[in-house]
């Protein structure tokens, strides 16, 4: 890990720690409680197969810092890419510029504690991976999606890798500095057969090492699936529209947990009670089967970290269980005002935001339904296989998008259908979640909340919904 | 912000190192940014954020073959290290006989004043951007039927592009925006609905006043009280204009070159024909005064232009970058950077006309969600609006979807409406669409 840090981020950093000290007391001379210096250098690569040939390559370097004020429940945030200490001096000063006390606070002396988490790998960093190896990955997958039927007319393959350095210090005196890896390879296939065409999609990666590509998920298999999801698009109908019962088969759906309890359970909509999860801790919320957490220490999942944006050692957090809301997902400045205690969810795209509330993998818990007596025991219903996302407002209505589904005829999945959208009430949703698989599976996201995108998975096993809007055509 | 011949100077140069390493073609181009926003909430500052930042992009190709990268790091040995970083990346690209800088470039010596920035705008204090936000949500916040700001905000930036390329070409312009709005809550006795509003200028004179937000947000979030669930059914679906915005948002996602010729568009193959009713008329006008979506010329620094899209329903154009020009034998026509002002032109029916010649159906207010698929065209979102009957505002509705497919929809436009204005940088009138499937109950 020493000669990753050397490499690639020390020597960008040429703030000595009395520099940054002498920031974070500067960003507090009108007032401020708390102030934080946030330093951030990322890699970013990206080569993609179009078309049969590899029509570019990139590379993105960013470096940045940001500054931040905290005082009462009030915010001040500014940054730069410029990382002389003349220049952090005026960010500092400008962020600060939130507090008016005019009455100057201390900060505590820096101290690095020795943080024991440690969930992804430096081994095999793909980042590392010479050019042409990257590309013979990305041209495995997109062959194989090529070959994998004669309708399949264009296929796009891309691998993209990113290693981020953060290094986040406060005036509570925590030093800390985390590097994240971060992998994906995906891949989106077209279909056609007469006048009709449609396309698919599908991706895999996480915080993992190149072999993670030859021992976990093969590119040929990222590139199959794909394409036999533009293959099935192909033939699906139009979905039904109506209320009806809703089987959301295991992994992909778990974007309905993530929309309709996730982000109502993020602790800045509990503070602001702009959330309609706000005031419910200690209530029943959903249905005694669900139980539901957020856990960042999955080794090597897309939303794992060993430490959030600031600072916070990750666990796993429990947030329903048997129904009962027990916890929500805070940051400092959440944790501050609801008085919680701070569970690794501060988090931010880079140095360009200032940390709130997110979530990092959010699972609900396995039952004890087989997946298959779930589809059995429903007599007709919408059965839904891929999504394209989701969206919660604040009010608690949710939707998502299907891409492909099936409808359930006496408990068996019949015609293929496509592009539906539910949409359901979360709280009426948590209610009738009344049959939960002994499956499991992950879906990887992108989830984006106040303009910031951040990398996420959500995991559930296979769920049955008694009754839910379903938005096809009539 | 005044630092023009030092980021014109970092590019240039940087073009001539990439061309002192025998390449065969570069571009640079730097964007440079103030920003700042205040977030209020409840009368208080939530967050204020204030940034100077900026960042390079490069392409280099050689040989027809293509690498790019960009960085915020503009240590001069950050930069050559990507130039020639690229070009060793560009060796394992494949030849691509497409690949290229463009063939034409925006006369910088006829340079006209498209009136994109707003000098004035940089004097405005941080107190008064704060005072507009504050303004905004307590005119809300004294309507009692309104029960939680989510809270108001003003934003305001001043960005910079410089493009240099080894075709010799140089360009530089300067633009501004500002925007304020407010969100907010409204309740009955079983639901809380969410809606807000915003303005949004290049000009900071060019903003709707505090009250004017402030009224129109009040409007749309009281509106929906007591909404209620549908039954499923087919009925015609009227776009309010932001809801025409969206309908315009996805067909240009459709009409995106590289969408075109990857197959990944139900326009694919389509150009010339017919594609929508005769009512329909569609441009992108990059070259609007001081429109909010208005260029000189895009990051390939060829020039914006008034384009037809669409005319009396016949597809005329793509909206291309030089490389997806290409692909498909055309030429660019100066969307490197996306849209401008993209909008669908007036028709000649009142809002209230429209309304009115309603018996039975939907006027959409608001959806939520992705379910767009441009390969297939089909949309299906989650929807907000208000019910009419016999002509009539009856009652609002909530937790229903819409869906329906582009083309069908861009066939069945019955009525357009007369209302369009240039606040969005896509935008149109209000619309009537015949019949879509509306899911409730």
């Amino acid at each position: 890990m020493v000669k990753i840090e050397e490499k690639y981020f020390f020597d960008k950093i040429r703030l000595t720690e009395e520099e940054m000290s002498r920031l974070l007391s500067i960003a507090l001379e009108k007032g401020g409680e708390f102030s934080e210096l946030f330093i951030e250098y990322r890699f970013n690569n990206s080569v993609t197969i179009e078309e049969d040939i590899v029509k570019s390559s990139s590379r993105t370097i960013s470096l940045g810092a940001g500054i931040r004020v905290i005082n009462g429940e009030q915010t001040g945030y500014a940054f730069t890419n410029d990382l002389s200490f003349e220049r952090l001096k005026k960010v500092a000063l400008t962020a600060g510029s939130i507090a008016k006390s005019g009455t100057s606070n201390p900060i505590a002396n820096l101290t690095k504690p020795v943080f024991q988490n440690q969930y992804y790998t430096y081994d095999n960093l793909v980042t590392e991976l010479n050019l042409d190896k990257k590309i013979s990955l990305v041209r495995s997958a997109y062959d194989s999606a090529l070959n994998y039927d004669k309708r399949i007319v264009k296929v796009s393959s891309t691998l993209a890798d990113e290693v981020q350095f953060v290094l986040i210090c406060n005036s509570f005196g925590k030093y800390v500095t985390d590097i994240r890896p971060q992998t994906r390879l995906m891949v989106v296939s077209t279909a056609q057969e007469n006048q009709n065409r449609d396309t698919g999609f599908h991706n895999s990666g996480g915080r993992v090492g190149v072999d993670f590509f030859e021992t976990e998920k093969k590119p040929e298999e990222i590139g199959r699936l794909a394409s036999e999801e533009a293959i099935n698009l192909l033939s699906a109908g139009d979905s039904p529209a109506g209320e009806m019962t809703v089987v959301l088969g295991g992994g992909e759906s778990g974007v309905l947990i993530h929309e309709a309890v996730g982000h109502p359970l993020e602790a800045d909509g509990a503070w602001k009670k702009t959330s309609i999860m706000s005031d419910k801790l200690g209530e029943m919320v959903a249905n005694p089967k669900v139980t539901i957490y957020d856990d960042a220490t999955i080794p090597k999942y897309r939303g794992s970290l060993n430490i959030d944006d600031e600072g916070t050692e990750t666990e796993p957090v429990l947030l329903i269980e048997n129904g009962k809301l027990v916890a929500y997902m805070n940051d400092l400045l959440s944790s501050k005002i609801l008085n919680h205690k701070p569970n690794g969810h501060g988090r931010r795209e880079s140095y360009r935001f200032s940390p709130i509330p997110r979530m990092n993998n959010t699972v609900l818990e396995k039952g004890d339904s087989s997946p298959d007596d779930i589809i059995k025991s429903v007599k007709k219903g919408f059965y839904a296989k891929s999504f394209q996302g989701g969206m919660v407002n604040s009010t608690g209505k949710f939707t998502f998008s299907v891409n492909l589904g099936y409808l359930i005829e006496d408990g068996k999945l019949t015609k293929p259908v496509k592009n539906a959208t539910l949409i359901g009430s979360n709280f009426e949703i948590l209610q009738n979640i009344d049959m939960i698989g002994n499956d499991t599976g992950f879906f990887l996201g992108t989830c984006g909340k106040d303009g910031q995108s951040v990398p996420v998975t959500c995991g559930t096993p296979t769920v049955r919904i008694s009754k839910m809007t379903v938005g096809g055509k009539l | 912000m005044n630092n023009e011949a030092n980021l014109m100077s970092i590019a240039e140069k940087l073009v001539d190192y990439g061309k002192s390493k025998s390449i065969d073609e570069i571009q640079v181009s730097i964007a440079n940014e103030d920003e700042f926003t205040v977030e209020v909430r409840n009368g208080e500052i939530e967050r204020l954020t204030e940034s100077v930042s900026k960042g390079v992009s490069i392409k280099l190709i050689l040989d027809k073959r293509v690498a790019i990268a960009s960085t915020s790091d503009f240590d001069e040995e950050t930069l050559k290290f990507l130039v020639d970083d690229a070009i060793e990346r560009a060796k394992l690209s494949n030849q691509d006989e497409f690949a290229g800088l463009p063939d034409e470039f925006y006369d910088t010596s006829q340079e006209i004043d498209l009136e994109i920035y707003d000098p004035l705008l940089e004097e405005v204090s941080p107190e008064t951007k704060i005072n507009i936000a504050k303004e905004t949500e307590l005119i809300c916040l004294s309507d009692e039927r309104i029960k939680l700001s989510e809270g108001s905000f003003f934003e305001s930036g001043v960005g910079e592009v410089y493009i240099a390329n080894s075709k010799g070409f140089s360009g530089y312009f300067k633009s501004s925006s500002c925007s304020s709005g407010v969100y907010l809550h409204s309740a009955d006795d079983n639901n809380s609905y969410e809606e807000g509003w915003w303005t949004n200028s290049i000009n900071f004179a060019g903003l709707s006043k505090p009250e004017e937000v402030a009224k129109i947000a009040i409007d749309r979030v009281t509106r929906l009280i007591n909404a209620r669930k549908i039954e499923t059914q087919k009925v015609p679906v009227i776009f309010e204009r932001p809801m025409t915005s969206m309908l315009l948002g996805f067909l240009a996602s459709c009409l995106n070159g590289h969408s075109i010729y990857m197959n990944q568009s139900f326009l694919a193959g389509k150009l010339g024909q017919k594609i929508a009713g005769e009512n329909i008329n569609i441009q992108d006008n990059g070259l609007i005064k001081g429109a909010i979506g208005s260029r000189p010329f895009d990051r390939e620094g060829v020039p914006t232009r008034r384009l037809t899209l669409v005319e009396n329903g016949f597809l005329n154009s793509y909206i291309l970058d030089t490389y997806s020009s290409r692909k498909l034998g055309l030429k660019s026509t100066g969307h490197a950077s996306g849209v401008t002002n993209f909008y669908l032109a007036n028709g000649n029916s009142s809002p209230e006309e429209i309304i009115k010649s309603t018996q039975k159906g939907l006027l959409l207010t608001r959806t939520i969600g992705q379910g767009t698929n441009p390969t297939t065209g089909d949309l299906s979102r989650g929807a907000f609006g208000l019910w009419i009957e016999n002509g009539e505002i009856a009652y609002p509705v909530a937790e229903i979807t819409i869906s329906g497919n582009l083309s069908d929809i861009l066939n069945n436009i019955e009525m357009v409406g007369n209302d369009l204005i240039f606040d969005r940088s896509i935008t149109g009138p209000t619309l009537k669409v015949s019949e879509m499937t509306v899911a409730g109950l």
